[in-house]
């Protein structure tokens, strides 16, 4: 297949779907290409907070400049998206004292709006934190939902004509005469072959970004910096809660649905697509949650996984990652590697991606010889379907405490009933288990899914014409998915709890007795059912005999 | 002197049934419990060997048959401690509690397994089934009309039956879904035993086989999910057969579970009727071993520890699900009561396979108690550690049920062991 276009943009991240939006309201005709779902690399195995610049303050004032100047504009124009959890930082037993002033001054001189708070106040907000906590700031720090976010940018951009083509992975990038002219890419469902003419390519691949340069024969350095978080089968706060030191391992534990998330380790791995969660991750992510919140290792934790940092480096040294900027990283391949007609965006933050949407669609502007303004930051974004496909676990809440909740309850974590379910079904074809557990939660929350993905493959037979052998399939699937994420963090209660799990697959449904192969048509309605398909999480034994010792 | 000759640690499948026939041959029984155990949440069947080699999707049907096999394949499964003839017996006498001290009915031979539908439309391969389950034989072919509730959210009947045609089995199955009768018509949360005991009443089964009316003509038997009655489930099922003029079946669905709850009701009741004592609810904390003897237990009671004492203890403690083994983030495995010795590795990567489903079972369930042919708990150079403790049903070394569905059979002939010994 042959299509064209004005402007080809390679990656389904925040990143890009930002870019493909800025570029569809400038009037470019433009198309995106994702080799996964949307948000389903680094954009969706991040920590999930929309940065006030708290963290970055002291050491990267401008990049925390950056994160407080987009906070307050993403808050307008994309407000069902964020949750405005509001942030704090506090001192514990085990940070330097003398930090909170100097963050205090770093972020009046930054502009990031900050309060001191009492202790006996802040307790009052989290009761669950660390009684010995000696000083506490308010900061306007919240959550994000990233599927939620993408899709809107890409319904938006739609609504200009843009293009999204999910499940498109690129595979060449055409250059004739040093110039970029297209792209071609590899259908993953069907393996079918798309080759895009474009006046100009952005490659908006993030820790990819290396990659996609080279298919273009240009040399760009990204490192991956892998970061593992851990998710806990309880909200034990309601507010993103920052430790008040320099940024460090396990210094954030950010609610989000039904569960609260502590992160992140920062190591720098080789491979963007394979890397393993180490053991000490796990265990030092326990430890420093307990620092926060002294009862934190008595909670479950739920599944742990790992994102990788898009690091941009003009040059290579074995320096902590931490220390490399956080800034984002525009390049014109035409100065750098005298290759026209392509553009790398890379790095940066998700709290960024706007502003770095904005500074490329300028450059795109600039090489394609047009003037044309940035509005994103005055346009406030239609929410996906007019709201109906996203749902919030506290807006559900709501509505159950008020009894306007119809029909079954299907998730009993997350609050997802049948209605909810059969209406996303309508509008997915293929990905279905794990589509319903990005855009409605099902699986996510304390249980895991141990009930509700049985309950939820028995209604997708029912409302999808399934045939038998594709719901066994995808069931199998999406328990195997669960099964990488949960394994790293099993023991003690959770271990009884899989146990169980065993009980009810194995044991009382047979599933792994039942038949399960797909034949070429079956195979292709069902697709690849893998979000975190692309990053084996499985230990690799040098890392592990490092992680040993 | 004791109080007791035997105390038991825990209520499961294992556990009861060696405290039942304890009590049986007269002795004075303790059984401790913090609940009721795997039984409660499992299908309500007894699981001998229902697939061999473990990694086989093709059921077995003669359990003691390809017991040799399986063993030669799985060294380290305890069933090779125990041995086939402890198998055997364990079955025979739990045919024997149920048939003779509990209104129960089981059916089956160490010999043969039922072929049962589950509730995705797998094949079950069991020894042991009550009436109501067995009813579901795949073998006896003919039509089967498999009924769901809308209102019950954990049985999909359309997914079962397609499974179940699609796999040849010689069935044809089909499926009607219908609207529960009052009182818990449009109560869209219903549960298993909600249910159940909503069918303990004749104007519901009435209602409901009225909405089936019409429907049911052509079809040979009738199945339900399991929910057919709690305390009176014999008459239900009668009841539903004569109104419905077929053979009526269920099928075990997702916890809790309701042939587990008549299993383990049934069992209780004859312990107690043999004169047993049951304390649900407690947990037992220590127990102290001096000069290669258990001297005393310690349970924990609402507000203090209570110690206890008799000839001989049993620890039926069920494993990692059950508690009886635990685990933490450090990669330390232990045992509670006793501390035990448990071999494990602290590296907790090692305690899983790849796959979830993974029918050589995850090593970490593989942890357990050492024991010898007596049940004794051992050291590593197999010394008897307590010689008046015995280890009985998911807590021993190897006793993991996912390989080739084993977990009951391994209860019983535990059970079987130790009663001989202790009887
Ligand atoms: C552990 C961790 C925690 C973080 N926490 C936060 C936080 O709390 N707040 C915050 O603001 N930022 C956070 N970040 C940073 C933020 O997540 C990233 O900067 C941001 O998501 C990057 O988005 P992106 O779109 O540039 O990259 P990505 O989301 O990685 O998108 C790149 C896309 O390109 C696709 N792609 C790759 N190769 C190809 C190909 N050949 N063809 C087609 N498509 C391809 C990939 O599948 C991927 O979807 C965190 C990062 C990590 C690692
Ligand atoms: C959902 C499910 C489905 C299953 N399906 C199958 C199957 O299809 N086939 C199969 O072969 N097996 C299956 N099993 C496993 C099988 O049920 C068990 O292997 C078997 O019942 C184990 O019995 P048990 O008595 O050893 O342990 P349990 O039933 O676990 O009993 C242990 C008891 O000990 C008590 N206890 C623990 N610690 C203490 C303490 N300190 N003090 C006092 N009491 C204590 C617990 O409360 C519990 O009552 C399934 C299990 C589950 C949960």
């Amino acid at each position: 297949m042959k299509k064209s276009t004005e402007v080809l943009v390679i990656g389904g991240g925040v990143t890009g779907c930002g870019v493909l939006f800025d570029l569809a309201q400038r009037g470019f005709k433009c198309i995106l290409l994702e080799r996964g779902g949307l948000s389903m690399g680094t954009s969706g195995r991040f920590h999930g907070l929309l940065h006030s610049g708290g963290r970055y303050v002291t050491n990267d004032p401008d990049a925390a400049r950056e994160c407080i100047e987009e906070n307050m504009i993403l808050r307008k124009v994309m407000p069902h998206a964020i949750e405005d959890t509001g942030g704090l930082f506090v001192t514990t037993p085990w940070d330097p004292p003398e930090f909170a002033d100097k963050f205090y001054q770093a972020c009046l001189n930054v502009g990031i709006p900050v309060e001191e708070i009492s202790i006996s106040e802040c307790l009052r907000r989290e009761p669950l934190l660390n009684p010995d906590i000696s000083r506490a700031f308010t900061v306007p720090d919240g959550s994000v939902e990233t599927w939620e976010a993408c899709q809107t940018l890409t319904e938006n951009a739609a609504a200009y004509g843009a293009e999204t083509l999910t499940y498109h992975q690129v595979v060449d990038i055409l250059v004739e005469n040093n110039k970029v002219v297209g792209a071609v890419a590899k259908n993953t469902v069907n393996g079918e072959e798309v080759t895009i003419e474009a006046d100009l390519v952005v490659s908006a691949a993030g820790a990819w970004g290396g990659k996609i340069a080279a298919m273009a024969g240009c040399d760009v350095t990204v490192y991956a910096g892998k970061g593992t978080m851990i998710a806990m089968n309880y909200r034990m706060v309601n507010t993103v809660v920052n430790r008040c030191l320099p940024p460090d391992d396990g210094d954030i534990l950010v609610p989000i649905g039904s569960v609260a998330v502590i992160g992140t380790t920062s190591v720098r791995v080789e491979n963007p697509d394979s890397y393993a969660i180490e053991d000490w991750e796990i265990k030092l992510m326990m430890d420093e949650g307990e620092k926060l919140v002294p009862s934190f290792k008595k909670f479950r934790a739920l599944r742990a996984w790992a994102g990788v940092r898009p690091l941009y480096q003009e040059k290579s040294a074995g320096m902590d990652l931490r220390d490399v900027t956080r800034k984002y990283a525009l390049l014109d391949h035409t100065p750098h590697d005298g290759v026209d007609n392509f553009v790398t965006i890379t790095g940066g933050k998700w709290t960024t991606y706007r502003m770095m949407a904005e500074d490329t669609v300028d450059l795109v502007c600039k090489k394609l010889g047009t003037e044309r303004p940035c509005r994103t930051a005055e346009t406030t974004l239609d929410p996906p379907h007019g709201q109906q496909k996203f749902f919030k676990l506290t807006q559900r809440l709501e509505k159950l405490e008020k009894g306007e909740l119809d029909g079954q309850l299907i998730c009993e974590c997350e609050i997802v009933t049948r209605p909810q379910i059969e209406e996303n079904l309508k509008d997915n074809d293929w990905n279905i288990i794990n589509d319903l557990r990005r855009d409605l939660r099902v699986g996510m929350g304390p249980c895991q899914g141990g009930f509700c993905t049985y309950r939820v493959a028995g209604i997708m037979h029912d409302n999808k014409n399934l045939s038998a052998k594709q719901t066994n399939k995808a069931l199998v699937d999406f328990l195997q998915e669960r099964w990488k994420g949960m394994r790293t963090v099993l023991w003690g209660r959770h271990l009884r709890q899989m146990k169980l799990d065993e009980g009810i697959y194995m044991g009382l449904l047979g599933l792994d007795k039942l038949p399960n192969e797909l034949s070429g048509n079956d195979q292709a309605r069902i697709g690849e059912v893998e979000t975190e398909g692309f990053y084996e999480i499985e230990p690799d034994a040098a890392e592990l005999s490092t992680a040993a010792k | 002197m004791s109080r007791y000759d035997v105390v038991v640690i825990g209520a499961g499948l294992a556990g009861l049934t060696t405290a039942c026939q304890l009590a049986q041959a007269q002795k004075k029984v303790l059984l401790v419990s913090t609940g009721g155990g795997a039984l409660l949440l499992a299908s309500g069947c007894i699981d001998v060997l229902g697939f061999q080699p473990a990694t086989s999707k093709q059921p077995v049907t003669d359990p003691l048959g390809k017991l040799d096999a399986f063993l030669a394949e799985a060294p380290d499964h305890p069933y090779n401690i125990v041995g086939k003839a402890n198998v055997q017996t364990g079955i025979e006498t739990f045919w024997e509690i149920i048939h003779n001290s509990t209104a129960l009915e089981y059916w089956g031979a160490a010999d043969k397994n039922w072929l049962l539908p589950s509730a995705a439309g797998a094949v079950h391969p069991t020894c042991l089934a009550p009436t109501s389950l067995a009813n579901g034989e795949l073998t006896k072919g003919g039509k089967m009309l498999i009924v769901g509730f809308r209102e019950l959210r954990d049985f999909y009947p359309a997914l079962i039956t397609q499974n179940l045609n699609e796999q040849d089995l010689g069935v044809e199955a089909a499926s009607s879904v219908i609207n529960a009768p009052e009182p818990l018509a449009k109560n869209m949360n219903i549960t298993p035993l909600e249910l159940a005991k909503a069918f303990e009443r004749s104007d519901f089964r009435r209602k409901v086989v009225q909405s089936l009316q019409g429907q049911s003509k052509q079809f040979n038997r009738i199945g339900f999910p399991a929910v057919l009655g709690l305390k009176q489930h014999a008459e239900v099922l009668a009841d539903l057969e004569r109104m419905l003029g077929k053979t009526v079946f269920e099928i075990s669905t997702l916890p809790p579970s309701v042939p587990g709850r008549r299993l383990f009701e049934g069992l209780k009741a004859s312990f107690l009727q043999a004169g047993g004592r049951l304390i649900i609810g407690s947990k037992v904390v220590e127990g102290l071993i001096e000069n290669g003897r258990v001297s005393q237990i310690q349970m924990e009671t609402a507000n203090r520890l209570r110690p206890l004492t008799a000839e001989n203890y049993v620890l039926a403690t069920g494993g990692i699900y059950g508690g009886g083994i635990q685990t933490d983030l450090d990669g330390q495995v232990w045992e509670p009561i006793f501390g035990l010795p448990v071999e494990s590795d602290s590296n907790r990567h090692t305690w899983f396979s790849e796959r979830f489903l993974s029918n050589a079972g995850q090593p970490v369930s593989q942890y357990g108690i050492q024991v010898n042919e007596k049940l004794n708990p051992v050291d590593s150079n197999k010394t008897p550690i307590a010689e008046n403790l015995f280890i009985a049903g998911a807590t021993i070394a190897g006793a993991d049920w996912t390989r080739g569905r084993t977990g009951d059979g391994l209860a019983l002939a535990t059970a079987a062991t130790i009663t001989k010994q202790i009887a």
